[in-house]
């Protein structure tokens, strides 16, 4: 699979006021980054747009998002599942 | 509620809406309310675009009617506020079918629940004269019925309103992550200017992730049976008065105090504490009995009360806070404040009554620095 880093840096970017002057902590929770209620919205359905992807019901719970490093790995996850 | 009569400082269009949306309670208010709409000075631009803001379209067209003034009114805006009041009654009674309807297939499979909100009130607050605006029906339903509901609804020809909404995916994820309501829920219909019925059901008298909450098992409990008007012997299930109560005033300090209703345009209006005002006017023996105080006490909501009964009474001139005997709570930090994000919280500076009057709602802007709350 291709590093995704970049592009989901970017995402996130895209939303999180407190991500764009700052590299991006991957263990920090993102409300800290200035993720809300309704950035959480724009955010996912942002990651959808950009990789192709589709977050299942299942998926759709705030474990899902809650640092960039567990976001990144589902929407890994994700990609791993569509590709096969 | 003795209450004094509002200042006029921010205009009669204003005062006017104040006064209806709190409820006229003696002739002293009923000739302010009429010598304000014959002013010389009436903008009715700023107080029909304000109604509607605040859903008191049709309040403010019945307020007219009775009051005969037919002729101090500009004869094209009387006609359309007549229409407008006729079109209410209409829905209303094309609602008060539906809502028995859902209902009647709710009680069939035993599921508990209650109807809440314009429903509710439609009846025992504003007197069945068709004034109460409502864009939706809702209903209150304990976590674990969610699927049974769903089913139910499913049956009944209801479908998520997100299969209508201009960007579906968007509200399909902001409704799974907030599973404190089921989707929201709509009905093609087919009768004269209304097209759809959309069914809110709630599942939380609060919201997901509250800090605090009010049990729905608990709430559900002993429900009062509220005869439906112009339907003989036909009645809905509704919350007794202490936890009708309860939940319209935890409604309306999540409207009011998390962010995001507020950057949606949906935050709070005046008829939201037109309701609550209504609530304690005719159920104040009720809810000053010490049980009201003992339930928020053992739930942890009297500060998030105390939160919307403070603005209330500086807005409205109410004295409710200390009626409730809720002194000691809602400090004014907390009453300053508003919630961006579970356990991030904003100071804002800006009074209620400011609060309610802006048309933009976007600038209600934090006046310090996020923090974390406690």
């Amino acid at each position: 699979m291709d590093d995704i880093t970049t592009q989901f840096e970017e995402c996130l970017r895209r939303h999180l006021r407190s991500a764009k002057p700052n590299p991006i902590n991957y263990d920090v929770e993102l409300v800290q980054l200035g993720l809300d209620s309704m950035t959480a919205v724009a955010v996912l359905m942002d990651m959808e747009k950009t990789f192709g992807i589709r977050f299942p019901d299942d998926m759709l719970v705030e474990g899902t998002f809650r640092t960039a490093g567990r976001l990144k790995e589902a929407v890994q996850l994700l990609r791993e599942r569509q590709a096969s | 509620m003795t209450r004094s009569l509002p200042d006029q400082s921010l205009g009669p269009e204003w005062t006017i809406l104040e006064l209806l949306a709190r409820g006229i309670i003696d002739d002293s208010e009923v000739q302010m309310v009429r010598d304000l709409l014959t002013t010389d000075t009436m903008k009715w631009g700023e107080l029909l675009e304000q109604a509607l803001r605040h859903k008191m379209f049709p309040m403010l067209a019945h307020q007219i009617m009775s009051a005969s003034l037919r002729f101090d009114v500009p004869t094209n805006i009387y006609m359309h506020l007549e229409s407008a009041l006729e079109w209410n009654r209409w829905q209303i009674e094309v609602f008060r079918r539906e809502t028995v309807r859902v209902a009647q297939a709710l009680a069939d499979r035993g599921i508990p629940f209650v109807v809440t909100k314009g429903m509710a009130f439609e009846s025992t607050l504003y007197d069945s004269l068709g004034t109460r605006y409502m864009n939706d029906i809702d209903f209150m339903i304990t976590p674990r019925d969610r699927d049974k509901v769903m089913t139910v609804m499913q049956e009944l020809g209801f479908r998520p309103f997100f299969d209508w909404a201009k960007d579906a995916r968007r509200e399909e994820i902001s409704s799974r992550l907030n599973p404190d309501h089921l989707p929201k829920l709509a009905r093609e219909i087919d009768q004269p200017g209304i097209r759809l019925i959309d069914i809110d059901i709630a599942n939380s008298l609060t919201w997901t992730k509250s800090p605090f909450d009010v049990p729905v098992e608990e709430a559900l409990e002993n429900p009062v049976e509220q005869p439906i008007p112009g339907m003989s012997g036909v009645s809905i299930p509704c919350f007794r008065p202490i936890y009708q109560f309860l939940f319209t005033v935890l409604h309306l300090f999540r409207e009011a105090w998390l962010q995001k209703f507020v950057e949606s345009g949906t935050d709070v209006g005046l008829m939201k504490f037109g309701d609550v005002i209504r609530l304690i006017d005719r159920n104040q023996n009720k809810l000053t009995d010490s049980e009201l105080l003992r339930i928020m006490q053992t739930h942890g909501v009297t500060d998030a009360v105390a939160w919307v009964l403070r603005h209330m009474d500086e807005t409205f001139h109410t004295h409710a806070v200390e009626l409730l005997a809720l002194e000691k709570h809602g400090n004014e930090k907390l009453l300053r404040s508003q919630m961006r994000s579970p356990g991030y919280v904003n100071a804002w500076s800006e009074s209620m009554r400011g609060r309610l009057q802006s048309k933009s709602r976007g600038s209600v802007r934090p006046v310090a620095p996020a923090h974390r709350g406690s």
